[in-house]
């Protein structure tokens, strides 16, 4: 079965951020349909665990985090029930899923916030159809090549992180240097 | 490979693989719509499947009550409850053990499964949150893969059997109470006697009488460990419990040879089987059977009990090896070097406890409101495995000890756990709280526990080290709501979950309960010293440890202190921040912590403590005698009037339960509640009883009538607080006769 359970992380410019300020933020998403495709749930905080998932806006298909984990704060887009489309048609929606919130994030006037585009953490939370291995990778290298020379252009260079305990991850060093919206339009 | 059924085959052990297979075609059954509502409820429950905050497709975004659109349309798990909706699984780890390899498949189900945020519960347990109830099945099969059920888990049935993090390892132990634990776990899980339960039951065990770790005079039956003349036993108790009237358990054997442990419990199940409550929830548990009968007719009851149980081998067969749940050190014994740097020495003063072994200690990793993440999950479960084997267990005050640690490695353990963030100094102390889900995602918050909880933490932690040591060693515990699963009553300074009406608006509060002892397995429980706006708990909390430092005696002791000058110098002290401002001079008190919308009840949904879902007429019943109780409170401390308010207060609610149940719309004000009251429950003799016929409901309606609890005396307070009992006590049998007779007419 193929797996569905992507996730998308861009990582915020500045290096440290006050994940209090998202609670209202991710409370007025859900209020007026920010996403406007997405049923939003609730809001889940975690602000008080290093290097945790921070502030969770909880979804029924997605979650989307203000993520610390590694320090590294960013916007991580998680999906979680299945998608209709094609392995390559998945993997582009959610990194323009990801990038659609990183400028929904932006646009926030109480966060300040802006998002890197040279960097992207891919991830797939199944270690049933997905385990973190040579196989995987060679399965969703070309795949992932092609999502990121659609948003970010250039040519983008692909490192397998972690072990098969971990879930499957791939860093993407996208070679772009724009922006969130820049990338938005180009795809 | 297509499945987890597949992948892990014969890994599986075969009875567990049954019975996922079994709750797998119950799920297909009910989505074909061929099972029924609350036998699916149950039938998921039983499996550590529940129900969260807002799983009944509604939720309030701040502005008002709003739909949940899943997409599943009508499909439901259970009475009320969405399929689709995010809900808990309650992972069952008998007495906290966890293994490192279990460790990381609970880290692997909390990534792929939840939020990747792993939380352990106030009974040792681990919770994962925002589950869809399809993902269920195969995530219990990579439990069952590693030796984890979640069967009976919740619903009514014997829950988590919970023992001292320190069991086997503790200086102060009489034994060793792991095997004990374990063997009854094994013995009642699935039993056939104990399937038959009104409510949950919950068990725990304690190595000693002195120490706090086991908690067992709140539990429905507790064991502690006992050597007479030579010979291993038990005293055992029963029918504590916690709740909106906490009670402490009764002496049922000052000494139970070990022998008969489980045979003891057994008869005890089958008592409580027989003749625990079983329509009215809100008195099944065996702590209402143990009141009812008296503890020496519930003496008789087991013994006779006792006498009829067919002889089984299970009872003794796990004495022949009481070695057989011991932990293996992986590391030689050694002593801390004498040079470890004053980091390290700061966090092993709370978190670093020598054990009986020489050159072992156990080593307690304190977790933010009781949550640690996958990636944490994993780097404990590698530091497990290098320095200290399978000897993980899950705390209640929601932390993680690892057992087993040498000496020599301790700096390196240390080490490891800086690098993950993990290395926070002072457990045990002020700023290691423990709380209950509360408004987070309980279905039946109040306040928001966590949310106090973390701003507690946040600020005590900045001022740690400045702290008094009498202050920086108490203890404090939050509940979102009456039903105290953040155990405060055994704290020193307790806090529940309370809304208030301020203004033609709902405040969130707390109520406050303090010099709850936490010692000796928690041997008396606080006093309720009053509502405080939750946005003012901070500053009640200041006032409180200054007032005792302050006034202290010597180096008398937080409860000694609270006893000598009582709960009315306290009340006092706080009553300048009870009041919360008016709305439009700040708002910030109508929102709770960590929760920017406005402060609503509305969210407040059926809870699904156990087994069958609570009906709201129910929580209204108990709601109302946690009023009563208030109320006793207040007249002990000489307030008459508020003693009386307090009493017409609990008849009042008690009477909209009821009114709601029979689905008539009733507003939150005593007028209107007494009148539909009359209308539809006096006039028509529902509330009669069957021989002093309207005498109780008279009660209220006189009340009402004379508004007799202004100005009310010492005398008059007494007798309507007597009064008010006996009408509570009506109410219970009505709605008893209500559900009995929906029963028989649904026949
Ligand atoms: C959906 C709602 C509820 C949730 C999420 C919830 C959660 C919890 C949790 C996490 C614990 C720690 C126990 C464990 O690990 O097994 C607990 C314990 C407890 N729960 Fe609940 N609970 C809920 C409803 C209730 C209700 C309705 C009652 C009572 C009518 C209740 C009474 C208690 C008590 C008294 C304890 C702890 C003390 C003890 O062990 O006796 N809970 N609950
Ligand atoms: S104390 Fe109340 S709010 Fe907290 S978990 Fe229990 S039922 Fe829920």
């Amino acid at each position: 079965m193929q797996a569905t359970k992507f996730q998308v992380k861009l990582y915020a410019r500045a290096g440290a951020i006050e994940l209090e300020k998202l609670v209202p933020v991710f409370h007025e998403w859900i209020r007026n349909k920010k996403i406007s495709d997405e049923l939003l749930i609730d809001v889940a905080d975690y602000a008080h665990v290093p290097q945790g998932p921070g502030v969770v806006l909880i979804g029924h298909q997605s979650d989307y985090y203000l993520d610390v984990a590694d320090d590294r704060p960013g916007l991580l887009y998680s999906r979680k029930r299945g998608f209709d489309g094609d392995f390559q048609a998945g993997i582009d929606d959610a990194f323009q899923r990801a990038l659609e919130a990183c400028e929904l994030l932006e646009a926030e006037s109480s966060l300040d916030l802006e998002f890197a585009t040279d960097e992207v953490l891919f991830r797939v939370q199944d270690r049933l159809n997905a385990p973190n291995g040579d196989a995987t990778y060679a399965e969703y290298k070309p795949a992932l090549e092609q999502a990121s020379a659609a948003f970010f252009g250039a040519a983008p260079s692909l490192e397998r992180l972690g072990t098969e305990r971990e879930p499957f991850a791939v860093r993407i060093h996208t070679g772009a240097s724009g922006s969130v919206a820049d990338a938005l339009a180009k795809h | 490979m297509t499945s987890w059924k597949e992948q892990l085959g014969d890994r599986i052990p075969e009875q567990l693989a049954g019975e996922v297979d079994l709750f797998e075609g119950q799920i297909e059954l009910k989505k074909q719509g061929k099972l029924d509502d609350k036998i699916f409820a149950e039938t998921r429950l039983r499996r550590g499947v529940y129900g969260q905050r807002y799983d009944n497709g509604l939720r309030d975004d701040g502005t008002g009550q709003k739909t949940l659109a899943f997409p599943c349309g009508d499909l439901t798990k259970g009475p009320d409850t969405v399929w689709d909706a995010p809900g808990m699984m309650r992972i069952k780890i008998p007495f906290g053990k966890l293994t490192a390899e279990q460790l990381d498949v609970l880290s692997e189900l909390a990534e792929e499964n939840s939020d990747s945020i792993l939380h352990v519960t106030t009974r040792q347990d681990i919770q994962l949150h925002f589950i869809h109830i399809e993902e269920a099945p195969d995530m219990m099969r990579r439990l069952a893969s590693v030796g984890i059920t979640t069967r009976e888990a919740c619903g009514n049935s014997v829950r988590n059997v919970t023992a001292c993090e320190y069991a086997g390892v503790c200086t102060t132990q009489a034994f060793d109470v792991t095997p004990y634990a374990n063997a009854i776990t094994q013995f009642l899980l699935g039993h056939p006697d104990v399937q038959d339960f009104g409510r949950k039951f919950k068990i725990a065990f304690s190595g000693c009488e002195d120490n706090p770790c086991g908690l067992v005079t709140f539990h429905d039956l507790g064991a502690v460990a006992h050597v007479r003349d030579g010979k291993r036993g038990f005293r055992v108790v029963v029918g504590g419990g916690l709740g909106a009237v906490p009670v402490q358990a009764k002496v049922l054997a000052e000494f139970c040879p070990e022998e008969e442990l489980l045979p003891l419990a057994q008869a005890v199940s089958r008592v409580f089987a027989r003749l625990g409550e079983k329509q009215s929830r809100a008195r099944a548990r065996i702590k209402f059977l143990v009141q009812k009968v008296g503890i020496d007719e519930f003496k008789k009851l087991v013994a006779e009990e006792r006498e009829g149980l067919r002889p089984d081998e299970r009872w003794t067969a796990f004495l022949d090896d009481l070695h057989a749940t011991d932990e293996k050190p992986v590391r030689d014994p050694g002593a801390i070097p004498g040079d470890a740097p004053a980091g390290f020495r700061a966090w092993a003063e709370h978190n670093l406890k020598p054990q009986a072994q020489e050159g072992y200690y156990s080593a307690i990793v304190k977790l933010p409101l009781g949550d640690f993440t996958a990636t944490q999950g994993r780097a404990l479960a590698d530091l497990a495995r290098k320095y200290t084997g399978d000897s993980i267990r899950c705390t209640v005050e929601q932390n993680l000890t690892f057992r087993w640690l040498s000496g020599a490695d301790a700096v390196a353990f240390y080490d490891g756990l800086i690098a993950l963030q993990m290395a926070a100094a002072g457990a045990g102390t002020i700023t290691d709280m423990t709380s209950c889900p509360g408004t987070d995602t309980c279905k039946l918050g109040i306040s928001a526990s966590r949310g106090l909880t973390g701003e507690l933490r946040k600020r005590l932690t900045l001022v740690e080290d400045e702290l008094d040591p009498a202050v920086r060693a108490l203890r404090m515990k939050a509940s979102g709501c009456f039903n105290s699963c953040g155990q405060h009553h055994a704290a020193d300074i307790g806090f529940t979950g309370v809304s208030r009406q301020v203004g033609g608006r709902k405040v969130p509060h707390f109520n406050i309960v303090l010099g709850g002892q936490w010692t000796e397995n928690a041997k008396s429980y606080g006093l309720v010293v009053g509502a405080v706006p939750s946005k003012n708990i901070p500053k009640a909390v200041d006032l409180i440890t200054e007032h005792y430092l302050a006034n202290r005696e010597g180096d008398e002791s937080f409860q000694a202190f609270i006893a000598r000058v009582g709960k009315r110098e306290f009340r006092k002290v706080l009553a300048p921040i009870q009041k919360p401002p008016p709305y439009e001079e700040d708002p910030s008190y109508y929102s709770d912590w960590g929760n920017p919308r406005e402060y609503t009840i509305g969210d407040i949904g059926i809870g699904e403590c156990a087994g069958e879902i609570v009906p709201f007429v129910e929580f209204g019943l108990q709601q109302a005698e946690q009023q009563l109780h208030d109320a006793q409170d207040a007249l002990e401390a000489g307030q008459s009037e508020a003693a009386a308010l307090g009493a017409f207060t609990a008849m009042v609610t008690a009477a909209k339960a009821l009114v709601r149940h029979l689905e008539v719309q009733v507003k939150d004000d005593a007028d209107d509640v007494v009148a539909n009251f009359k209308t539809h429950l006096h006039d028509t003799t529902l509330f009669h009883d069957p021989f002093a016929k309207g005498k109780f409901a008279a009660y209220l309606l006189k009340v009402h009538a004379e508004q007799s609890y202004e100005n009310a005396n010492d005398e008059i307070a007494h007798r309507m607080l007597d009064e008010a009992q006996l009408f509570l006590e009506a109410a219970h049998a009505c709605y008893e006769r209500l559900t009995q007779a929906a029963a028989a007419a649904a026949e």
